[in-house]
C-alpha cells in the first residue's frame, strides 16, 4: 500500500487542533467581554476540586461567569489532549522532521497559554491576561499553519509564478493583522488605571491599522486578480476568504463601538437616539467577542495565503525552468495530474 | 525543505511575544483612589501660591483615613455625631477590590466590573473610555445628580440612582443592566452599585469641602479637625435625607396615561395618533380635545415663564439660541476664572485631568429618547425639578401661594412634549 493510501492521521490531528483552538478563543473572549477571568479563584483546580471532576450540575447550572471560565479550562484541555495527539502521530509517522518538532512547538504553546490562563488567576493580575488573550490568537494562527502545512496543497505544490509582490504583501498583512490583535487586546483588557490619553491613543493606533489591514487584504485580493495569477485557484480562495472576512470584521468593529461606547453621531437618527445599550447583553456581548474572534480568523487566514504563496515561491525557486502557468490555464484536478501535463511536482517538504 | 519560511513564520510569532511583553509592560500592582488635581487647580488657581496636586495629595490622605482605600472600603461611622445610614456597607464591600469571585463563590468588585471603565476607579468620571464617549461620563466626586426626584441642591433617592442603571441612557454610552437585574445570580448587582456610587459620591464631595476649607479658610487637613468634622456630617446627613427629599408626582390625568401607553410603545402607534384625522385619537380624546392641549401646551411652551424655546428651539428640536456648559465643566473653567471657549486658557488645565469642554446639548423632543426617562411622571420631574448640574432649570410650580403654573398646565406641558415625539 502506499504512502497516500494510508489514513493521515498527522493532517487528523492538525485540523482538528486548529478548529477546536477557535471555539476556545470564542469562548475565551467571552471570557474577557464578562470580566468572568477570576470567576473561579483558584488554579489549576476548581473551586479545591479537580480540573474534570467538578461537578457537571453545579458548572452548568451555576453562575454564568463560572460556566464560562470553567468551559474554557475544559476546551483548554481538549485542545491540549489534541495536540499530544498530534505530536504522536507527527513523530511515529512524519516524515519531515521540521514538522515532527513544530508540532512540539505547538505543544510548548498550548502549555504556554495554560499557564498563563492559571498565572492570571493565582496572581489576580489584569496584565497577564492581556498576554494571554494575545498569545491565543497566535497559538491558533500556529496550529492552522501545521494543519495547512499537512494538506495536500503543501506536499504536493507545483511549481508556479507566486508573485513576489503578493509574498511581501502577505507578510505585511501577517504582521498587521497580528498588530491589530495587540492593539485590541489592549482595549479589551484596559487596566483600571488606564488614563483616558492613554487609551485614545490605543483607539487611534487600532483604528489606523485597521486602515493598514483593509489596505493589505484589497492589495492581495487585486494582486490575485490579475494574470497571470487570475488563474490559479488556489491563491484565489483564501484571497476571497480574506476579503469576506474584512467585510463582516469591519461591520463587527462598528457594533463593538457601538455596544460600547453609543455612536457620537446618534442624535443624527431616532432610532440611533432611542439605542439603549445593554450592559452584558447576549447580542452586545456576542458582537464584541465575534469582534475578536474575528480577528483570530484573519491572522489565520494570513498564514493560510503564506503559506499558499509561499509554497508556490518556494517550488519556483527549486524549479527554475519547470514552467509557469499559461494565461487562461485552469488549475485545476490534482496534483498528480498537473504533473502530468506542465511540470515536474515538488517533493513534500 | 522550506527552513526560510518555518523560520521567518518562527520569527513573526516571536516578535509577536516581544512586541507584546514590551507594550503590555508591568502595569500598577497597587492601585489608589486619583486625587481630585483637578479642583485643587481651580481652588488654587487665583490667590494662592500653593501647589495643587500637594494640596490635592493631602486631601485625598484624609478622606482615606475615613473612607479606606479601594480594596478595603470603610465608614467614617466613629467621626459622623450620629448613626447615619447613608451608605449599606455591606453593599459596598462587595463592589470594591478587583473583580472576581471568592472561595464562596461570593462575586465581588462589582464597581470594576461595570463601571470603571467610563466612570474611573474614583468615580472621577475620568475612566479609560472618558474621551470617546459623549456626554463625558459622570464625575459623582460632585455630589451632583441630573436624573432624580429631589429638588435642586438635594441628594437624588437610591430609586433614582437605580432607576438609571436599570433603564440606561438612550443614545449614550451609559448601558442598561437590565439584563444583568434580569439574571438569578448577578440580581444584587444593580442594589450594590446604588450604594457603591452613593459612597463614592460622598467621599468626594468631603475630599473636594476639605480640600476648599484648606484653600480657602486654612484649615488643617487633620481627621481630628473639628471644622472637617462638621463639614463631613454635613455631607453624610444630605444623603441619608435623600428618601425624604423626594416629591410627590401627583396621578397624571387619563389622557396622558393612555396617551403613554399607546405612543409610547411604538412608533407606529404614536404616529397614527399625530393623524388624528378620525375625530377619536387612540388616547380616548377626540380630535377638538387634542388640538385644544396641544395649543395650551404649547403656547406654555412658548411661554416666558417657562423659556422652553430658549435652549429647544421654537419647533423642540433643541436647536434653541441659548448654549451653556454643564455644571461639571464650569466648575474649573467659568468660576476659576477660564473661558472654556478658548482652548489656549482651558488646556492648562488639562495636566490636572480635564476633558475638552462641551456644550451641554438641549434635548432634541423629536427623537423620543428622554435621557431620564421617558415615562409622563420622569418627563414632569424634570419640569418641575430641572436637571441639576444642567442649563436646565426648574419650572416654578404653583404650591403654598406661590406663582407658578398648576399640576394641571404641567402636565398639559408633558402631554405637548410627548406629542412632539408624535409629530417626527
Amino acid at each position: 500500500m502506499s504512502s497516500e493510501a494510508k489514513f493521515n492521521f498527522v493532517k487528523l490531528w492538525a485540523w482538528l487542533s486548529a478548529m477546536f483552538i477557535f471555539p476556545l478563543i470564542w469562548v475565551g473572549g467571552l471570557v474577557t467581554t464578562h470580566d468572568a477571568g477570576m470567576a473561579v479563584p483558584d488554579w489549576p483546580g476548581t473551586y479545591g476540586y479537580n480540573l474534570f471532576l467538578y461537578p457537571i450540575s453545579t458548572w452548568l447550572y451555576g453562575p454564568f461567569d463560572l460556566l464560562i471560565e470553567h468551559g474554557h479550562r475544559l476546551l483548554g484541555s481538549w485542545v491540549g489532549l489534541l495536540v499530544i495527539f498530534l505530536c504522536i502521530s507527527a513523530w511515529a509517522t512524519e516524515a519531515r522532521r521540521w514538522y515532527r518538532w513544530a508540532c512540539l512547538g505547538l505543544l510548548a504553546a498550548v502549555i504556554a497559554q495554560g499557564l498563563l490562563g492559571g498565572f492570571r488567576v493565582v496572581l489576580d493580575e489584569r496584565t497577564i491576561a492581556m498576554a494571554h488573550g494575545c498569545g491565543g490568537p497566535l497559538v491558533f494562527a500556529y496550529a492552522s499553519f501545521l494543519a495547512f502545512a499537512s494538506s495536500s496543497d503543501w506536499k504536493h505544490a507545483w511549481p508556479s509564478i507566486a508573485p513576489k509582490g503578493l509574498w511581501r504583501l502577505s507578510w505585511v498583512l501577517l504582521g498587521a493583522t497580528v498588530t491589530q490583535l495587540v492593539l485590541g487586546a489592549q482595549l479589551r483588557h484596559a487596566l483600571p488605571s488606564t488614563t483616558p490619553v492613554g487609551f485614545m491613543s490605543m483607539v487611534h493606533l487600532h483604528l489606523t491599522f485597521a486602515g493598514v489591514v483593509t489596505a493589505a487584504i484589497l492589495g492581495v485580493w487585486f494582486l490575485v486578480r490579475r494574470n497571470p495569477y487570475s488563474t490559479e485557484p488556489r491563491l484565489k480562495v483564501p484571497a476571497n476568504a480574506l476579503a469576506g472576512l474584512l467585510v463582516v470584521q469591519l461591520a463587527l468593529g462598528i457594533g463593538t463601538w457601538m455596544a460600547n461606547y453609543a455612536l457620537p453621531w446618534s442624535e443624527t437618527a431616532p432610532s440611533l437616539a432611542r439605542y439603549v445599550i445593554s450592559a452584558k447583553g447576549y447580542w452586545e456581548s456576542m458582537l464584541v467577542t465575534a469582534h475578536q474572534a474575528t480577528g483570530s480568523l484573519l491572522i489565520a487566514f494570513s498564514t493560510w495565503l503564506i503559506c499558499r504563496v509561499g509554497r508556490r515561491q518556494i517550488s519556483l525557486a527549486q524549479n527554475p525552468n519547470s514552467f509557469t502557468i499559461p494565461q487562461n490555464a485552469s488549475i485545476v484536478g490534482t496534483a498528480r495530474e498537473t504533473q502530468t501535463t506542465v511540470g515536474q511536482p515538488v517533493s513534500a517538504v | 525543505m522550506n527552513r526560510s519560511a518555518v523560520a521567518r513564520l518562527s520569527a513573526a510569532w516571536l516578535s509577536s511575544f516581544v512586541g507584546l511583553s514590551l507594550l503590555v509592560g508591568c502595569g500598577p500592582s497597587k492601585l489608589q483612589y486619583r486625587p481630585n488635581d483637578l479642583h485643587a487647580a481651580s481652588l488654587t488657581r487665583e490667590g494662592s501660591d500653593q501647589d495643587p496636586r500637594s494640596v490635592a495629595k493631602k486631601a485625598s490622605e484624609l478622606v482615606e483615613q475615613w473612607f479606606g482605600t479601594l480594596d478595603d472600603p470603610k465608614w467614617p461611622g466613629k467621626e459622623l455625631g450620629a448613626d447615619l445610614e447613608a451608605v449599606r456597607m455591606d453593599s459596598v464591600s462587595r463592589c470594591a477590590g478587583p473583580v472576581g469571585r471568592g472561595v464562596d463563590k461570593v462575586e465581588r468588585g462589582v464597581f470594576r466590573k461595570h463601571c470603571v471603565s467610563c466612570h474611573g476607579l474614583t468615580g472621577d468620571g475620568l475612566g479609560a473610555a472618558a474621551m470617546l464617549v459623549e456626554p463625558y461620563p459622570r464625575d459623582f466626586r460632585r455630589g451632583t445628580f441630573k436624573f432624580k426626584s429631589t429638588p435642586v441642591g438635594k441628594k437624588p433617592t437610591r430609586q433614582d440612582i437605580h432607576r438609571t442603571l436599570y433603564e440606561g441612557i438612550p443614545g449614550t454610552a451609559m448601558p442598561s443592566f437590565r439584563a444583568i437585574d434580569e439574571s438569578k445570580e448577578f440580581a444584587h448587582d444593580i442594589d450594590d452599585l446604588v450604594e457603591y456610587v452613593r459612597f463614592l459620591a460622598i467621599r468626594g464631595e468631603v475630599e473636594r469641602r476639605a480640600m476648599a476649607a484648606y484653600v480657602r479658610e486654612g484649615v488643617e487637613l487633620d481627621p481630628n479637625s473639628g471644622r472637617l468634622k462638621e463639614l463631613l456630617n454635613q455631607v453624610v446627613q444630605k444623603w441619608a435625607a435623600s428618601e425624604s427629599d423626594a416629591i410627590e408626582i401627583p396621578e397624571p390625568p387619563a389622557y396622558i396615561s393612555s396617551a403613554a401607553s399607546t405612543s409610547f410603545d411604538s412608533v407606529s402607534a404614536s404616529r397614527d395618533l399625530a393623524v388624528g384625522t378620525d375625530g377619536l385619537d387612540t388616547d380616548g380624546l377626540d380630535n377638538g380635545q387634542h388640538v385644544e392641549l396641544i395649543k395650551k401646551g404649547q403656547s406654555l411652551f412658548e411661554s416666558e415663564l417657562t423659556a422652553c424655546v430658549k435652549c429647544h428651539g421654537k419647533t423642540g428640536t433643541g436647536d434653541g439660541a441659548s448654549q451653556d456648559y454643564d455644571e461639571w465643566t464650569k466648575d474649573w473653567t467659568i468660576l476659576a476664572g477660564i473661558d472654556p471657549k478658548h482652548s489656549k486658557d482651558w488646556k492648562e488645565m488639562k495636566p490636572f485631568g480635564a476633558l475638552k469642554p462641551v456644550l451641554a446639548k438641549p434635548r432634541n423632543f423629536h427623537w423620543g429618547a428622554y435621557h431620564g426617562g421617558k415615562s409622563p411622571s420622569e418627563i414632569f420631574k424634570r419640569i418641575v425639578l430641572g436637571i441639576e448640574g444642567t442649563p436646565m432649570p426648574p419650572v416654578a410650580r404653583a404650591q403654598n401661594g406661590n406663582p407658578g403654573l398648576s399640576d394641571e398646565e404641567l402636565w398639559e406641558l408633558v402631554y405637548y412634549v410627548m406629542h412632539l415625539e408624535e409629530r417626527s
